[in-house]
């Protein structure tokens, strides 16, 4: 079937889109909000709940908008008597057997049963009879169900079917009995589990990391990016009063993670908020930042420095390393270094990266530099180091033994980290800067497919550090500045 | 568009019955110059009043041979001229005429909606580059009907013949016979029949000879009723969860594993062979204009003589009874009839006077033909009781797919269940009548409408029997009274009959927040 762009109309609207769309992606595109629970739009259509229930004109009655394909010159409406009747009887229908629990459920303030009840929902109850009660289960590590609040939308079901392929869900009884349930011997144990507690509309599937941590609306959020891997998810990251990390969850970006989201990168926030570097320090000690910038300074004055930056580093700070090796140290090497990569982990509907480093193609684009040929060149390399400016930022990283190869022939490191890993342990760290996390800075990244993606502080800094890019400019202003008093003490002299 | 909208190429959805929108459909899909039945059920009389065709002596011909030992056997076929017209016909005939002669024939689904099976056959997607399937739907399982069953017990060969013609006229190079998980004897038979059509060449390679392949699977189900839905058998033979599938796309368009899949009904089937065998105007003897041919009716109740009869369409609801059905039980009189299977809405004693069994003069009654079990109720049952076993089917075998479906069959049956047990409250006759109606015409399949057309009929015409049950109190008044027992300081509320809100009574009554 070709598609061609058709005309149709939306209560009076006239809009052009695709022939193969359905009302509901009509109606959504143009800003024109239909209520619905199953509809997913990277999910199949399953066209249960309902409630997404619009006029079209020749029809004897409301039909579902998400199953109903777009034919010309069709003329939809999703307001009217007989519509608002058909979703409330629909909203009657889900409430009967679902239970009062929203003061201890922890969907309460993001549901979509409470949502629609102010628009389709009644002022008072006519159900008196015994409510059907389903089982509690644990789905997985990070999941748990609570079977009597599920409208069974089946969209769980259809996300491990369709885009982990893990097929662990289904559903089991029939009638108002039906519930969600693992297949036996499964556990839903992959590493995208944690999505189908975002796409479960009510609160029947929980994240157990999340359950009982807060209630949602104390929550503040912002936009950020995942750093864990090198496909740049878009997330939302969600704080409690004090600031703290609680969650994060993905954002939609159909070019790079449309919906979804990896356990990992949901469950990567803790490096954020322990052990960090708060302050500089000058030999293990704590230093104001004026000294230690004073001893680095120092360090990079000896000879033969190595610039060493790895690919968790935004393109920002490579620019700027790149620019102050060019102005101020000339005959400094640039080398880069990467988290140690492991398989793909693919799924029908996506892909996790064995790549576990955010910019490794930002690297290769600014510094034209490969992370895992660089340092193995420079660890091929027997020549003396005196300095190495190590700009790490990996949280979690195990030591590899090329960097255990380069550290060892070095005379002093200057560490750029967001925290007190054991590469401090080395003994010869003698300058250590704190630098800041995804989460706390802006930047660029490019991701796997090379997609430049920008992103913005989602939170004030832990401790008391600085971005990479803003320490090298510190660098650069205190050596231009000392350059100019020379200049004019050699003039005043000459 | 819905279903409803533009005629259903696959409307047929076997057990659970068509609505009424589908017959009419059909109807002006038949493109007959007879005005369809109009006006309401209570002014209308029965369209086939005027009966133009003399009366046509009828005997059995789907079951003719069931009551001969060894009629499911091949030897026993063959003796009657068995698979020769399956022979005459396969590799021989453009599939073309065989669709034609069955459009001509006038057949009509035997499953439940009665859609015109030539023309679901010419609705079949062309060209698609995928396998044509042809799914025999033998879940038989809507309660008060019984007949496929004799026909798979008792002489599944005319069924094999009827899918080789079948498979031969669309297209098809693989049936599937899906039946009921109980038809333990149906399913060895038929599983016989076919393997015995198959050493003798007539399934598989090359049947007959011709440059024609034929495989046949028979599929037994796990037990559920709404696998007798056209889609949730498709959905049950791929594997998965017996599911009702969205319509549209409809099965001849893409069914069975996303192809191209004609459904229809094990009766359907064993009638084409038939048809074909005998002509189009043999077939077009009896039964009416907009219904021609024989049907089997599956009788029960309170008659004398309750079994399966074929009969042909038209004859008078009344001679089913007193006829065929010798009458009711000593000393009993007739309260209702349910015509066409459980979920047929029921019709009364006047009603039964009116009606004659053909589709659309049930149709025009509010009711349908349906499955074609009739079930007749006497004075003896209460009503009540009825409802809530009808009731409690469907809460049983709703899938729990869609939400008004799934829900409201389980209120339907306990609100039912507190009638059965005399503790309905005022305004439980209105619930019952509101869930009915919205749960209808608003699920994937018609289900719901099985389940709420009886109700409301029941509604209808047995309000009195409902009333009857009603206590004085409200729900409401006696939350009320409860909340004042346990709060003595509250202002005691006096419930006025129209009844305020629930809301009100937080702000005007108990101080308790």
């Amino acid at each position: 079937m070709t598609i061609k762009e058709v005309k149709i109309k939306i209560d009076d609207k006239e809009v052009t889109v695709p022939s193969n769309w359905t009302v509901i992606k009509a109606c959504h595109e143009n800003g024109i909000e239909v209520p619905h629970y199953c509809y997913h739009p990277d999910l199949s259509i399953a066209g249960n709940c309902r409630i997404c229930m619009v006029g079209v004109k020749g029809a004897p009655r409301p039909v579902v908008a998400c199953a109903q394909p777009i034919t010309e010159n069709m003329e939809v409406t999703t307001k009217g008597k007989d519509i608002e009747e058909a979703r409330k009887s629909v909203m009657e229908f889900m409430l009967i057997n679902h239970p009062l629990d929203c003061p201890e459920c922890d969907q309460a303030g993001e549901c979509r049963l409470q949502d629609y009840s102010y628009d389709y929902g009644r002022d008072h109850g006519r159900f008196h009879e015994e409510k059907v009660v389903k089982s509690k289960a644990t789905m997985g590590p990070h999941v748990k169900y609570w079977g009597s609040r599920c409208i069974v939308c089946t969209r769980c079901v259809r996300f491990t079917d369709e885009v982990s392929g893990t097929g662990d869900l289904g559903v089991i009884y029939r009638g108002d009995r039906s519930e969600i349930a693992l297949f036996p011997g499964k556990t839903m144990d992959n590493p995208l589990s944690m999505n189908t507690v975002d796409i479960c509309p009510v609160g029947a599937l929980v994240s157990s990391d999340f359950l009982y941590q807060t209630r949602v609306w104390n929550l503040k959020s912002a936009d950020s990016m995942c750093s864990d891997c090198a496909v740049g998810c878009n997330t939302r990251v969600d704080f409690d009063a004090k600031g703290t990390i609680k969650r994060i969850v993905p954002r939609r970006n159909d070019k790079v993670n449309k919906e979804w989201m990896c356990d990992y990168g949901r469950l990567s926030f803790p490096y954020a908020q322990e052990n960090r570097l708060m302050k500089p320090l000058v030999d293990g000690r704590d230093a104001p930042y004026k000294d230690a910038r004073k001893a680095a300074l120092e360090l990079l004055a000896k000879k033969s420095v190595v610039i060493l930056v790895s690919a968790w580093n935004t393109n920002e700070a490579f620019a700027a390393v790149k620019e102050f090796a060019e102005m101020h140290l000339p005959g400094a090497g640039i080398a880069g270094y990467a988290n140690p990569g492991r398989a793909d982990e693919k799924f029908p509907g996506f892909t996790i990266s064995g790549d576990k480093n955010p910019n490794r193609k930002g690297m290769q684009e600014i510094l034209g530099i490969d992370a895992e040929v660089s340092l193995k060149e420079l660890a091929a390399d027997t020549a003396r180091i005196g300095t190495l400016v190590m700009v790490h930022n990996i949280p979690g990283y195990a030591m590899t033994p090329e960097l255990k190869a380069v550290l060892d022939r070095t005379e002093s490191v200057i560490l750029l980290d967001h925290a007190k890993s054991d590469l401090l342990k080395y003994g010869n760290v003698a300058v250590a800067l704190p630098t800041l996390t995804t989460f706390e800075k802006a930047g660029t990244f490019v991701n796997k497919d090379g997609i430049a993606q920008v992103f913005q502080p989602a939170m004030e800094p832990a401790n008391f550090g600085r971005s990479e890019a803003e320490m090298f400019q510190d660098f650069a202003r205190e050596l231009s500045a000392a350059a100019a008093v020379t200049g004019a003490v050699a003039k005043v002299k000459g | 568009m819905s279903d409803a909208a533009k005629p259903n190429p696959a409307g047929s959805g076997d057990v659970p019955p068509a609505k009424k929108a589908d017959e009419s459909a059909a109807q002006k899909a038949a493109g007959s110059p007879q005005p369809a039945p109009a006006g309401t059920p209570a002014t209308a009389a029965p369209a086939p009043a005027p009966e133009p065709k003399p009366k046509v002596p009828f005997s059995p011909v789907l079951l003719k041979h069931i009551n001969e030992p060894n009629s499911h056997t091949l030897a026993h076929y063959a003796a009657r001229g068995g698979y020769e017209t399956a022979r005459g016909h396969v590799g021989v005939t453009p599939p073309g005429d065989l669709i034609k002669l069955i459009d001509d024939s006038g057949l009509r689904g035997r499953g439940g909606a009665g859609f015109p099976t030539g023309k679901k056959w010419s609705f079949l997607a062309k060209g698609t580059g995928k396998p044509i399937y042809l799914a025999v739907n033998g879940d038989e399982s809507e309660p008060g009907t019984f007949k496929d069953r004799y026909i798979l017990e008792r002489d599944p060969h005319q069924l094999v013949e009827g899918v080789i013609l079948t498979c031969y006229a669309i297209g098809s190079k693989h049936a599937f016979i899906y039946l009921r998980g109980e038809f333990i004897l149906g399913f060895q038979r038929l599983e016989a029949a076919v393997q015995e059509a198959k050493a003798k060449g007539y399934v598989g390679k090359k049947i007959f000879g011709q440059e024609v392949d034929l495989t046949i699977t028979v599929v037994r189900g796990a037990g559920a009723y709404i696998c007798g839905e056209e889609t949730g058998m498709l959905s049950s033979i791929e594997g998965g969860r017996g599911y009702p599938k969205i319509k549209p796309p409809f099965p001849a368009v893409s069914g069975l594993f996303g192809s191209p899949t004609i459904v229809n009904n094990v009766e359907t089937i064993s009638a084409v062979t038939h048809i074909v065998k005998n002509g189009v105007a043999w077939h077009k003897q009896w039964g009416t204009e907009k219904s021609p041919g024989f049907k089997i009716f599956c009788l029960s109740g309170a008659v004398k003589k309750p079994g399966v009869y074929e009969v042909p369409l038209g004859i008078t609801m009344r001679e089913m009874i007193d006829t065929y059905g010798g009458g009711m039980k000593d000393g009993r009189t007739l309260k209702a009839v349910i015509p066409g299977g459980l979920s047929a809405p029921v019709l009364t004693p006047e009603m039964v006077d009116k009606c004659t069994l053909d589709y659309e003069s049930l149709a025009a009654l509010g009711s349908m033909l349906g499955s074609g079990g009739i079930t007749v109720l006497d004075q003896q049952v209460d009503m009540i009781s009825a409802i809530y076993n009808t009731m409690r089917f469907y809460h049983h075998d709703s899938c729990g797919q869609c939400t008004p479906c799934r829900e409201g069959t389980g209120w339907l049956e306990k609100v039912a269940h507190r009638f059965h047990h005399n503790e309905g409250h005022q305004g439980d006759v209105e619930l019952l009548g509101d869930i009915a109606k919205n749960m209808r015409g608003r699920t994937i399949c018609v289900l719901a409408d099985a389940a709420a057309m009886p109700m409301q009929s029941y509604l209808q015409h047995f309000k009195q029997d409902f009333v009857a049950k009603v206590k004085e109190t409200a729900f409401v008044e006696k939350q009320r009274t409860y909340r004042d027992e346990i709060t003595p300081t509250a202002k005691t509320i006096t419930a006025t009959g129209a009844g305020p809100s629930a809301l009100d009574v937080g702000s005007n009554g108990s101080k308790q927040r």
